[in-house]
């Protein structure tokens, strides 16, 4: 009767139609009745025929590009969302964490919004009052317990709602990126938290683009591509094979962008000569430019540019409040070491809301045949080059 | 453990009514959630839910009991405050089921439960407005010296008449506006002249006297107008409830049943539409 598996999906699809969207108003239903139907809508798979195996115990990471259909995968496993074709067999109690903080209500205290929000992750009343203690201690905001969370720094506001979540006893797991939240100590906190979940032989089903920490984390990995599948197996072998299969990207543009929101109409990586370029060496400047549309007053939006290594960890990270439509950032000549780097691009406003990401949007190579290092070899010698003299 | 096993071209009727109860704690915290952030900011709090069935109680009954001097088998103040208490109740739990689905897009974008929770935690809620006012009313039936009458028993069943009807519009409209955000509009013009509609500060033979029979038929369509009519004769006696009252009770069935075939089936694409 019980199977080995947690979750089996099988040949599992999921189709929107995009562009004319179905009828929103009751008025295009009402003309839709008389018309003749037109079908020419567009559709896309986000998951295209999907079959795979999670057995019981495993810690799984799921890796692919923005758009892969990652989070769309991660709906339907976890019930938002039900699928165009196909069968998802679950076996076991389910809690999917897509977001910290889900239903928080900001006029109600820290206690409060525990019950809160721990019954709609799925516990019952009296299995938050069990851990409530826990829960508070781990979230490290005893004091302001009673005080309404609009009162809360966000730092708080995001520990008190990852406690509640990580205090969940389900047998499968599912998150996506949640653990890029908190401050670094936090998030240190965050991954002990999900290695011992991890280590109690549960199973956990990680969606992440920090390659690091699906690294750290997960036994076995996932790479989707498209909607499709690529590669399933070990985790060190799934993050060559996603950093193999999609190459490198020298620039990212969103045709989608609309006159009335700030917001990234390209990204590119060129060198000197200006042109779109993902092979650099050590002793050339990389040159970021962002092409933005802007909100007449959108004036205190900054964009946050990170450069992250081959492994997903930071390198560095430059911010500059939005002034013009077009920003260059130059990465100066001999800084970053050689290696494969990706760069992520945000939008922001400071200390408020996060308007935009961009993951991982293009990807760079530097070389070096020239450096003092190049003696080395292979050897890790870190990702950029010392700003240093010797005396 | 159960396996369970989501399969794209199966579609289930009914919400499956025992998942729903594994859920009861989560309905009991959304509902406990709006009362406490409905009141959590303002200073009277709880005279909230007094003042505005409070102030509507005495225009009504100062157009309908004074100027037009409609009669009425009890005092009209208390006659008109019996018929707002379940229309109250009513357009409340109508009104915000209703709206209920759309301002929980965020979270019905992230988690998975049973998403029929959601409008149902708002008929628990609208019972705390209810208590209420049914305090008021008991407080000026004393006043008046008016005991109820042995039909009293029989109030039970139109307040749960007046909770399924409630729901049953509830549910429909807040399944309507994730499809057509159109109906976010007709809600305030169902509760206008439904206020008007119902028996509410008039006895309902006002409306029926000048009507003929089919259009008496019609006018108890109106689920309200036989459960506001019948929850009145419960507390003062008087005609007893008359052959319109199977109308009222196949009406509410047929509403709720319905309502609930139709959320489901808009249910699983919510997610997406929201």
């Amino acid at each position: 009767m019980e199977g080995k598996y947690a979750i089996k999906v099988e040949k599992l699809s999921k189709r929107y139609t995009i562009g004319t969207k179905k009828a929103d108003s009751f008025r295009q239903a009402l003309g839709g009745i008389f018309r003749k139907k037109n079908n020419a809508k567009t559709s896309f798979l986000a998951v295209d025929n999907l079959n795979f195996t999670i057995n019981k115990g495993e810690v799984v990471g799921i890796i692919g590009k923005n758009g892969a259909g990652k989070s769309t995968l991660l709906k339907l496993l976890s019930q938002i969302t039900k699928p165009t074709e196909g069968t998802i067999r679950i076996n076991g109690r389910v809690a999917s964490l897509l977001e910290v903080g889900t239903g928080f209500h900001p006029e109600l205290t820290g206690r409060e919004n525990i019950f809160l929000n721990g019954t709609i992750l799925g516990m019952t009343r009296a299995e938050v009052s069990r851990k409530f203690d826990e829960i508070v201690a781990f979230s490290g905001v005893e004091k302001f317990i009673d005080t309404p969370v609009k009162h809360y720094s966000s730092g708080m506001y995001v520990r008190l709602a990852f406690s509640v979540a990580a205090h969940l006893e389900p047998e499968i797991l599912i998150i996506d990126e949640v653990l890029a939240v908190g401050d670094a100590e936090f998030q240190q906190k965050c991954l002990g938290k999900m290695k011992s979940i991890a280590g109690e032989g549960r199973t956990v089903i990680f969606v992440s683009h920090n390659l690091a920490a699906v690294k750290e984390l997960c036994q076995k990995g996932i790479v989707i591509e498209k909607g499709k599948l690529v590669f399933h197996g070990e985790s060190s072998a799934a993050i060559q094979a996603y950093q193999s299969s999609h190459g490198s990207q020298s620039h990212y543009e969103n045709k989608s962008v609309t006159t009335d929101k700030t917001a990234v109409k390209a990204i590119a990586l060129c060198n000197q000569a200006l042109q779109y370029c993902t092979e650099f060496t050590v002793n050339e400047p990389v040159l970021i430019d962002v092409d933005l549309n802007i909100v007449s007053n959108s004036t205190e939006y900054a964009v946050f540019i990170q450069i992250n290594d081959q492994f997903g960890s930071p390198v560095f990270a430059a911010e500059k409040q939005i002034s013009n439509q077009k920003m260059t950032l130059e990465i100066a000549a001999n800084f970053l070491t050689r290696g494969n780097y990706a760069m992520s691009c945000y939008i922001h406003i400071p200390r408020l809301e996060r308007i935009e990401t961009l993951d991982n949007c293009c990807q760079f190579s530097v070389s070096d045949a020239t450096s003092s290092l190049v003696i080395h070899g292979n050897y890790n010698y870190g990702p950029v080059f010392g700003n240093f003299k010797w005396h | 453990m159960s396996e369970k096993i989501i399969v794209s071209n199966k579609r289930q009727l009914f919400p499956d009514f025992s998942e729903v109860f594994r859920y009861k704690d989560l309905f009991f915290t959304l509902a406990w959630r709006d009362f406490r952030v409905r009141y959590a900011q303002t200073t009277i709090g709880l005279m909230w839910a007094l003042l505005q069935p409070l102030i509507t109680l005495l225009i009504l009954s100062l157009v309908f009991g004074t100027f037009i001097a409609v009669k009425t088998p009890v005092p009209h103040l208390l006659f008109t405050l019996a018929g707002m208490s379940v229309w109250t109740y009513f357009s409340y739990v109508m009104t915000n089921a209703g709206s209920s689905i759309i301002s929980s897009q965020n979270m019905i974008k992230k988690i998975y439960f049973p998403r029929i929770i959601i409008p149902f935690s708002k008929a628990l809620v609208g019972l705390i407005d209810f208590g209420i006012t049914l305090i008021m009313l008991i407080a000026l039936m004393f006043y008046y010296g008016i005991a109820p009458t042995a039909n009293v028993l029989f109030a039970p069943l139109f307040l749960i008449l007046g909770i399924l009807a409630a729901l049953g519009a509830g549910i429909w409209l807040s399944a309507l506006t994730v499809r057509y955000r159109d109906f976010q509009h007709v809600v305030p013009f169902i509760v206008q002249i439904g206020l008007y509609l119902t028996p509410i500060a008039y006895p309902a033979e006002y409306a029926t006297s000048h009507l003929p029979k089919w259009a008496t038929t019609l006018y108890y369509l109106n689920p309200m107008a036989g459960i506001v009519q019948g929850f009145r004769w419960s507390l003062f006696g008087g005609e007893a409830p008359n052959e319109f009252l199977l109308i009222t009770i196949i009406t509410v069935v047929v509403l709720f049943i319905s309502s609930l075939l139709f959320f489901k089936r808009i249910e699983d694409e919510m997610a997406d539409l929201v």
